[in-house]
């Protein structure tokens, strides 16, 4: 009984992980309707601007991850201007967009492993993991400490859409973004800021994960499970997003730990597949006609 | 006249020229066995530069051609079909996993030129699915069937472990192998595998799910059958599970750059390796590499071995007076070679007879040199 806890906990854990990559990449949907691919650069971006903090400059925790976060988050904004502002200006398909992602996801990574080289670097361990009692079974304290921090951050992007007039206006965008603009909003700045959004939540993953796993330009590679989180979820939807991520990273666990490691991917994509196929809006999304 | 002079320039062009004779070095320079393929193209690269200097081949300068397979055995054979069709090599070292060795053994053979793995382990390196060994195919290291029993010996006679629980890669040639092998023995001296759980290597980096499983059936110790991250996150994701008196133990997959990322978790872990680091005949070597390349030889294992293996070759081809691979291969199958770690003579099977394992344990922040050890029926 203790191990089903146990796995549990260990799902709560990825699931925090999960959700910042999911919400980022659901809040640009909402926007643009498309599926930024690149979206796992910017977590690997945030990972590596931390680990050069951290090690070269000598920097704290606090200062390397604010670090991280303005980068990405800058990166992120870059990425929409230099890949899909002219796609959006000609006003041509989203799905060239979705085209335009999946370019910039390999340029991200492979200027990586050019820069940097190919090796996976450990990052100093400034996160504590030792072992907490809670429950009677052992997690480690790191798990916790994403928890806590996955949740503050949620919170947060929560209370920013719903008490700032630019979260209104994101709202709005989210319902129909020409209108919104017909309204008054600028909707350049509003995707900068959606991406710049996007990019933060998605390097604080990005930090996460390489403390846990190491850091390799490769590491991106996770988003598809985000991507995975966000459908189920709902694309489009952020509590989608959020519900998605956590029920995704305890079914891994429970299959993991249950069954067998092998099945679990399997799992995985078949519920994906079961939630495009029977309820393709997810599990909180709307309906909507084009999903690219 | 200016034919005449042309003709001369050429002849007395010829009569210094010498042959210049092509290595491929198959090494996995980025992915997962970045650290290790890097040192071993290092340690390739102050072989040949020796050989070159002092003249060990008569007549003959050595050129490296190395290339990168990025851990992955798909690219493996592209790489080697590149060095056999374009680069013309007439030998290959490399590469340190068995599963790159085992998918390009068919196109080596086929084209008759010499592969010589150098931490692969797997029996179907050298030996096909029938039973008939690979003309052209060799190793450096000692092969899994035996790294298997070292293993499977060392925890049940030395540390007097009876009950031995097993995390392995179900996407990897060498840890299915290293862990049939492992179980069989250790089932018949009398342990039990309480636990034996899989993980997709390369894909997966969290193993909180199985490891939990694993300390459910409260195992004496844990037989880690895999390389280099996988192991490193695998001990870390342990401890932080609570499993602070379990012995781990693996096979030569370890390095050791698996401190950065798993720091003191690693303390107490045992692992079977094929160079003994404090050996006296090899630190010249490795005084070299810290001249050469400014760094500290941290894989000193892959170094050893892939510097021996270019050595073996070259000593072949002074042995056979010829650079032709059919040649070398005779000369490798008859002689015997005494090169710095050991000395190397092949069997039928084209394996190293006779190797000592060597058993390191991470103390004090390093895999130290424990001791050296041969399972005793």
């Amino acid at each position: 009984m203790s191990s089903l806890l146990q796995q549990l906990l260990n799902g709560l854990s990825l699931g925090s992980a999960y959700a910042l990559i999911a919400v980022g990449y659901s809040l640009v949907y909402s926007i643009l309707l498309f599926s930024n691919f690149a979206h796992g650069g910017f977590l690997v971006i945030g990972g590596y601007i931390c680990y050069y903090s951290l090690t070269k400059m000598g920097l704290g925790l606090l200062p390397a991850a604010l670090l991280s976060l303005a980068g990405a988050g800058m990166s992120a904004v870059l990425t929409e201007r230099i890949a899909y502002r002219p796609i959006r200006r000609r006003g041509a398909l989203t799905l060239y967009l979705l085209i335009a992602s999946m370019g910039m996801s390999i340029v991200i990574e492979n200027f990586w492993v050019i820069a940097v080289g190919g090796r996976f670097r450990a990052i100093p361990p400034v996160i504590p993991t030792s072992p907490i009692s809670v429950f009677g079974t052992t997690v480690s304290s790191f798990d916790l400490i994403v928890l806590a921090v996955a949740l503050s951050l949620l919170l947060g992007l929560e209370l920013f859409l719903r008490r700032t007039r630019w979260g209104l206006a994101i709202r709005a965008s989210s319902y129909d973004v020409r209108t919104a603009a017909l309204m008054g909003v600028d909707t350049d700045r509003l995707v900068a800021i959606v991406f710049f959004v996007a990019g933060a939540l998605a390097s604080v993953s990005g930090i996460f994960l390489a403390v846990r796993y190491t850091l390799y330009p490769q590491l991106g590679f996770i988003t598809i499970k985000a991507f995975v989180a966000a459908v189920v979820g709902g694309l489009g939807s952020l509590p989608g997003a959020v519900l998605g991520s956590y029920l995704l990273g305890v079914l891994e666990m429970l299959v993991a730990g249950f069954i067998s490691s092998q099945v679990r991917d399997i799992v995985v994509f078949l519920l994906l597949v079961v939630t495009l196929l029977v309820r393709p809006q997810g599990l909180l999304g709307r309906r909507l006609e084009e999903k690219v | 006249m200016w034919l005449s002079i042309l003709l001369l320039s050429l002849l007395a062009g010829q009569a210094c020229a010498e042959t210049v004779v092509k290595i491929g070095y198959l090494a996995g320079l980025t992915g997962d066995l970045a650290a290790y393929g890097q040192a071993e193209v290092n340690g390739a690269k102050l072989a040949v530069e020796e050989i070159n200097a002092k003249g060990l081949i008569p007549g003959v300068k050595v050129e490296l051609v190395p290339y990168d397979f990025r851990s992955k055995p798909e690219d493996a054979v592209i790489a080697v079909r590149k060095m056999i069709e374009q680069d013309k090599v007439v030998a290959i070292v490399g590469a340190n996993v068995s599963a790159a060795n085992i998918a390009t053994a068919p196109l080596v053979n086929k084209a008759g030129v010499i592969q010589i793995g150098t931490a692969t382990t797997n029996p179907l390196v050298t030996v096909d699915e029938k039973g008939q060994t690979r003309p052209y195919s060799f190793r450096m290291a000692f092969i899994d069937p035996y790294q298997g029993k070292v293993i499977a010996h060392y925890l049940f006679k030395k540390l007097g472990v009876k009950r031995a629980a097993v995390l392995y890669d179900v996407a990897s040639d060498y840890s299915q192998g290293l862990r049939q092998f492992f179980t069989e023995e250790f089932k018949k001296l009398g342990g039990e595998v309480v636990a034996d759980l899989g993980f997709r290597g390369g894909v997966d980096v969290d193993f909180r799910a199985q490891l939990t499983e694993i300390a459910k059936a409260n195992p004496q110790a844990v037989m880690l059958p895999n390389i280099g991250k996988d192991l490193a996150l695998a001990v870390k994701q342990a401890r932080e599970l609570g499993m602070k008196d379990t012995i781990f133990m693996g096979g030569d997959g370890y390095g050791e750059f698996m401190w950065e990322i798993a720091g003191p978790a690693l303390e107490g872990t045992y692992w079977v390796t094929h160079v003994a680091f404090d050996d006296p005949e090899i630190q010249p070597l490795f005084a070299r590499y810290r001249e050469v390349f400014k760094d500290e030889p941290k894989e000193y294992g892959n170094i050893v071995l892939a510097y021996d293996a270019v050595m073996l070759l070259a000593q072949a081809m002074k042995e056979a007076g010829s650079t032709e691979p059919a040649k070398i291969k005779e000369a490798m199958e008859k002689g015997t070679f005494k090169l710095l770690h050991a000395t190397i003579k092949f069997d039928e099977q084209h394996n190293p007879k006779d190797k000592d394992a060597v058993i390191i344990l991470c103390k004090d922040g390093a895999g130290r040199f424990h001791e050296r050890f041969r399972p005793v029926d």
